[in-house]
């Protein structure tokens, strides 16, 4: 994507408008809130029945021999995940496409510490290769060069290409060495959030709102990592925190080292309520509870109720921020229809597309009630 | 010397009357040790059967979990989290005395995992893993403490069957046959007696018509 300015006037480029409406056209047909709600009520075989005939997932019927049941369901809508994610990245051309590159560069991530937890724990190679979504820009074949070679020394010489090899190099140097993969794996997803910020604030259409959605996603996940540390078995020290946030949120780590220590509900109320989590936490509630009465203080006590008793974070809730967070998304990219929020929009829609479906198939084979598995639907 | 071997005397009454006492003595510390074992088995089995109890509903709410984690992360994501693990739960076997019975005393040994023993990375998992691995050790550590108190109440039945035949054998068997035993003893003894004073007199009285 190129934006030409000659006199205040914006140019963008043909192939952008092109692949922006692309993209607009895709995320038109993905499958609608009345959809869910109609597979919701099928069994599972018509399930199975109903994705088949749909034009994504059509894998299913491939796979019906090799797999049943949830696993089936699941199998298919992780091919038709990273069907679609390839699909995006040959679509978007130049800036669109490096950016699109990097932000689906988090599959690679998981990819290739599965490969590596394999290798070093000796786990069946097909069952590693079944847990692989190559949805990032490690192909499907470099995948399975990987998975075919036998010592860790081996993986990492042949991952030398990969955009965010240095930190393999820097952190892995013994082979099955205790607790480097969980350091790893921390360093990488750094990694990935510092250079998709650097990457956006190269100033393209659309990169101050993703570069804005970005920096909230980080704020979420430092402040659910943090409630995570916190109610750990055991205290973990100021270092463990500052290993586990991730750098370059609108909250300044120095404000979750702060929350960290803080133990009277009206200092921790006070500090959480500067952040900038609460106006889409309370609307999160709002929505969930349907009580418009719930405010930011709510918000702020709801939270300290969770820190105070050392709970972990309602997964109900965090469905509901990812559900607002997704709305403002799309409303962001509806204002600025040729950047690289449509592609971004489609590609969170398409995620939670097929996180919508493992959700339903592995609740119904878990036998869950159908109200229980709607908490979890993204729509 | 076995029963049938014990004489009719003096020292055979002896014989007996020290069996006696001391089946007596062992029948009323078996007898003892039968009612504090039947106790310890009451508790221990109300403790297991409250254990069993949680046990089940670990399993539920680990299988509630485990549903939840496949649903938001898929089953990828939970068998990933799973491929983490780096040393595996185990436990100590040991043993305690109790009424002179050895029960199982199990210690679980890296069931219960702090964040950064888990194996994973925070970055690339969610709460939801944490929950799962959460009830997941719970349920394991619920699994080894059940697993000890049933074996336990296995032993302890097990002696407590043993040391039951035992005090049968001794009431209705062992005591019963010495007492017998003693009382033919006696019988023949005051017969003999008998009769030892009955020939003494009737020498007294030969003795007497030839003075």
């Amino acid at each position: 994507m190129r934006e030409h300015e000659h006199e205040d006037v914006v140019v963008i480029s043909p192939s952008c408008v092109y692949a922006c409406t692309r993209f607009r056209v895709r995320k038109t047909k993905l499958l609608p809130r009345e959809e869910y709600l109609r597979i919701m009520r099928m069994s599972m075989p018509e399930v199975v029945a109903h994705l088949g005939r749909q034009e994504d997932y059509q894998d299913v019927m491939d796979l019906a021999g090799e797999f049943s049941g949830a696993q089936l369901i699941e199998e298919a809508v992780n091919r038709s995940l990273a069907r679609s994610f390839r699909s995006a990245m040959a679509i978007a051309p130049g800036d669109l496409h490096t950016l699109t590159g990097e932000y689906l560069a988090r599959w690679d991530i998981a990819n290739v510490m599965a490969i590596l937890r394999g290798t070093v724990h000796n786990v069946p190679r097909r069952q590693v290769r079944d847990l692989l979504i190559p949805a990032g820009e490690i192909d499907s074949a470099l995948l399975d060069h990987l998975l075919n070679l036998t010592a860790c020394g081996e993986v990492l010489e042949a991952l030398q290409g990969w955009r965010l090899y240095p930190v393999l190099a820097e952190y892995y140097r013994i082979c099955g060495e205790k607790g480097v993969f969980a350091r790893i794996e921390n360093e990488l997803y750094r990694r990935y959030y510092a250079g998709l910020l650097d990457l956006a604030t190269s100033g393209c259409s659309g990169c101050q709102e993703l570069i804005a959605y970005l920096r909230f996603e980080i704020d979420i996940t430092n402040m659910k990592n943090l409630l995570r540390l916190h109610c750990a078995r055991e205290a973990c020290d100021i270092t463990v925190v500052d290993r586990t946030m991730i750098p370059g949120g609108h909250i300044p780590l120095g404000l979750f080292r702060r929350l960290y220590d803080i133990e009277t509900e009206e200092e921790f109320v006070s500090v959480f309520l500067q952040t900038a989590i609460v106006p889409i936490l309370t609307q999160a509630v709002r929505e969930l509870r349907q009580d418009p009465d719930f405010s930011s203080t709510d918000a702020a006590e709801l939270v300290w109720r969770r820190w105070h008793r050392h709970l972990r974070p309602v997964h109900e809730v965090e469905i509901a921020i990812t559900r607002v967070r997704l709305h403002q998304m799309e409303s962001l990219s509806r204002r600025h229809p040729f950047s690289v929020l449509p592609v971004l929009a489609y590609l969170e829609r398409k995620r939670y597309e097929v996180a919508n479906l493992r959700a339903i198939a592995r609740g119904k084979a878990f036998g869950l009630p159908s109200e229980r598995i709607w908490q979890y639907i993204v729509t | 010397m076995p029963v049938d071997d014990i004489k009719p005397t003096r020292s055979g009454l002896l014989i007996v009357r020290r069996r006696m006492a001391l089946a007596e003595r062992v029948h009323r510390l078996l007898a003892m040790k039968l009612d504090g074992m039947m106790l310890e088995l009451i508790k221990l089995a109300d403790q297991a059967a409250r254990e069993r109890k949680e046990l089940e509903e670990k399993y539920a709410a680990a299988r509630e979990m485990v549903a939840v984690a496949a649903m938001m992360e898929g089953a990828t994501g939970v068998l990933l989290a799973a491929l983490s693990v780096e040393a595996a739960p185990t436990y100590t076997a040991g043993q305690k005395n109790v009424f002179g019975v050895c029960l199982p005393d199990l210690e679980p040994v890296m069931v219960k995992k702090t964040l950064d023993q888990r194996g994973y990375g925070i970055l690339g998992t969610s709460s939801v893993i944490d929950d799962a691995a959460d009830a997941y050790e719970d349920l394991l550590e619920a699994i080894i403490a059940s697993a000890e108190l049933e074996g336990s109440v296995k032993r302890l039945l097990d002696d407590i069957e043993r040391t039951r035949r035992r005090v049968n054998a001794l009431e209705f068997k062992v005591i019963p046959e010495l007492t017998e035993l003693r009382r033919f003893i006696e019988g023949q003894r005051d017969e003999m007696e008998r009769q030892e004073w009955t020939r003494l007199r009737r020498i007294k009285k030969i003795k007497a018509k030839r003075g």
